[in-house]
């Protein structure tokens, strides 16, 4: 929760439309925070904590799966959605196992993604 | 020296019974000789021994009876005594005569020029003193006569020892001595018929006996040698049909010596070559089954290899494919959805500049993605096509690099590794099919990837050579990482089908193998030179082909 009373969103994703367009949807209610890569993320995740990461899989240097690791490590109370254009059976389940609660599979409606989101931030209370 | 030669031969090639009894039975006859010849020389010496000794011992015996006789000449007294020799019968002829040499009394007749002419004259020693050697100088052959002559002595005793020692006859005792005095001589012939009648008689019985016991010994020989050869024999026979290949043949040999134990032994050997026989038949029967039935396994297995290197060629785009169409189809989705969700909310009246402006940036997003998309898919569909059909057409290698580099580059920054790119702009435009190239270029870049360390560069350059008379040019495409290199004693296995260093499953061995297939049917060549730990290049050199050649399709 910041000042503004929002709750933040941290996004992940080397795909610019894709930043864009989750920015354009969620900014209205939340306080959203963009990051290009995974090194990015853990960088900013260094800084401070968010309620809710959203994050690619496949991504240059550092993948979805460290972000997804590295935040359930340093802030249980965080959550994690991982989004992903294609990505195997194995790679899903094991961020799931990592600590993420939900995976949404690219192109996904508007709906569901604020379905998801909403029902993540509803955990975080 | 041929017939000596075929002589030497035809011994070499005789059987072993011949070659036993031949010189056995030789040994038997010329030791059965020997032995009967010295016995029958023996036996006649021996009948001469008894006819010489009896005779001498008949003329001692009437010279000393003759003694009166020839002294006082009395003939008719020596007539008596000659006619007693009726009773013997080898005495031919009998005379008494005096020292100057009258005949006073004869036996028998006889012819004397025969006589002197084919007997031989034998001197008796002293009276009463028969010596036996004289006789050992007789030589019998070829005489029918021997003649003995024995001396008739007066005997005198008178004491003179003046003459002691002068005269043969001594006497121990004293100065007595007996003097003697031949008056006259018995001369006795004897017929060597007899003798020699059962010298020949002798000689018959004797060479009948040993041709008797020659026979028997080679007859027993016979069957002993038969005995001990026969089983030999049939072992040769039958080690003889067997090697023919008739092997069910075995010996009959009942016998606990050692030719039984070979026997049996040997029927044990020929047991284990009719089961081996007997298996290989079976083996052949089937081999050919067996093998028709591999090699359609194996086609079979080839097919669904070279379709899996296909499908895996695909498969390993479908997650860049995937990545690269999911991205701007969630913009296009997320922004239409959003946009409509907006629209929805706004009325005509109220819609402001603002607004519209967002809109349009949404719109005009919308179509970028959407074209980005179809750019894919246009991709992939050349792909796709051209990999089925050898479609041959006019393609500019560089736009192929770029399409190529669409599927990979994702896969590359995923890995942390660079692509480069150094491209002659000039390149000349080559016939081909630009869905088999992307295939090959797809194929040397993603091995070039799982070479690589982590950052890293792979670079792609062409450049290409002019065309100079009859020659078209070429063009050139070099893909160069620095990643681990090929061992020197893979680098010739490469391009062999099924040839793979990588994981059971990661790799099907075919991709370079269909790479160079493919640059063969464009006419062109594929290299590579490897430096281990530092690095590989392929080079693929396609020609040019003038204008007017390029079939278009």
């Amino acid at each position: 929760m910041t000042v503004s009373g929002k709750k933040s969103i941290l996004i992940v994703d080397d795909e610019e439309i894709i930043r864009d367009f989750l920015f354009e949807v969620l900014n209205d209610d939340y306080e959203v925070i963009l990051a290009t890569d995974g090194d990015e993320a853990i960088q900013k995740l260094e800084n401070r904590a968010y309620d809710l990461i959203i994050t690619d899989m496949k991504m240059p240097r550092v993948s979805g799966e460290e972000v997804v690791k590295y935040a359930c490590q340093n802030h249980p109370g965080s959550r994690v959605i991982v989004i992903s254009g294609y990505s195997s059976l194995y790679t899903v389940s094991q961020s799931v196992d990592n600590g993420a609660c939900a995976f949404l599979s690219k192109p996904f409606s508007i709906q569901k993604l604020m379905e998801t989101v909403a029902h993540c931030m509803e955990e975080v209370g | 020296m041929s017939p000596r030669r075929s002589m030497l031969e035809r011994i070499r090639h005789c059987g072993l019974q011949v070659r036993l009894i031949v010189p056995i039975s030789a040994m038997l006859v010329a030791s059965i000789l020997v032995v009967s010849s010295y016995l029958i020389e023996r036996q006649a010496e021996g009948f001469m021994h008894t006819l010489l000794s009896s005779g001498e011992r008949v003329v001692r015996v009437m010279a000393s009876q003759a003694e009166s006789g020839v002294l006082f000449e009395s003939t008719f007294e020596l007539q008596e005594m000659l006619n007693d020799l009726r009773s013997l019968e080898d005495v031919v002829y009998a005379r008494v005569l005096t020292a100057d040499g009258r005949v006073l009394a004869d036996y028998g007749q006889c012819d004397t020029t025969e006589i002197s002419r084919t007997s031989k004259i034998v001197y008796p020693g002293e009276l009463g003193e028969g010596d036996n050697n004289n006789h050992s100088l007789v030589n019998t052959s070829g005489v029918r006569f021997v003649e003995i002559v024995h001396p008739v002595v007066y005997h005198t005793e008178s004491v003179d020892r003046e003459n002691l020692g002068a005269t043969s006859g001594t006497d121990p005792s004293g100065g007595k001595s007996i003097s003697t005095e031949e008056i006259g001589s018995i001369q006795m012939i004897l017929s060597l018929e007899n003798v020699n009648q059962q010298a020949v008689t002798a000689r018959i019985a004797a060479i009948v006996l040993a041709l008797v016991v020659t026979i028997l010994s080679i007859i027993v020989m016979t069957f002993f040698v038969r005995h001990l050869t026969g089983p030999v024999k049939q072992l040769a026979s039958v080690t003889q049909r067997v090697s023919e290949g008739k092997l069910s043949e075995r010996v009959k040999i009942r016998r606990h010596d050692e030719i039984g134990q070979l026997a049996a032994t040997f029927n044990k050997m020929i047991d284990s070559l009719e089961q081996s026989r007997n298996e290989i038949e079976d083996y052949n029967r089937t081999l050919e089954e067996r093998i028709v039935e591999r090699t359609r396994e194996l086609n079979e297995a080839q097919a669904q290899l070279i379709q899996s290197e296909k499908m895996g060629a695909i498969g390993q785009l479908a997650a860049g494919v995937a990545h690269e169409l999911n991205n701007p189809l969630g913009g296009i989705l997320g922004y239409a959805q959003f946009a409509l969700e907006k629209i929805g909310k706004v009325s005509p009246e109220t819609i402001g500049q603002k607004d519209i402006d967002k809109y349009l940036r949404y719109l005009s997003d919308i179509e970028t993605q959407a074209r980005r998309c179809k750019q894919i898919v246009q991709n992939l569909l050349r792909f796709s096509r051209s990999s089925h059909a050898q479609e041959f057409e006019v393609i500019d290698l560089n736009c192929v690099i770029d399409e190529t580099r669409t599927f990979i580059e994702h896969q590359m920054s995923m890995n942390q590794v660079q692509l480069r790119m150094d491209l002659d702009p000039d390149l000349p435009k080559i016939a081909g099919s630009a869905g088999q190239l992307q295939q090959v270029l797809t194929n040397l870049l993603i091995n070039a990837l799982h070479a690589s360390p982590p950052d890293s560069e792979i670079l792609v350059v062409t450049r290409c050579s002019p065309a100079l008379g009859e020659f078209g040019g070429t063009v050139e495409i070099q893909v160069c990482d620095h990643g681990c290199g090929i061992a020197p004693e893979n680098l010739m296995k490469i391009f062999e089908p099924f040839f793979t260093t990588k994981d059971v499953g990661k790799g099907t061995g075919l991709g370079l193998s269909v790479s160079y297939g493919i640059i063969r049917d464009h006419g062109g060549e594929i290299k590579v030179e490897s430096v281990q730990s530092k690095g590989t290049t392929f080079t693929i050199i396609l020609p040019v082909q003038k204008a007017q050649e390029i079939p278009i399709t």
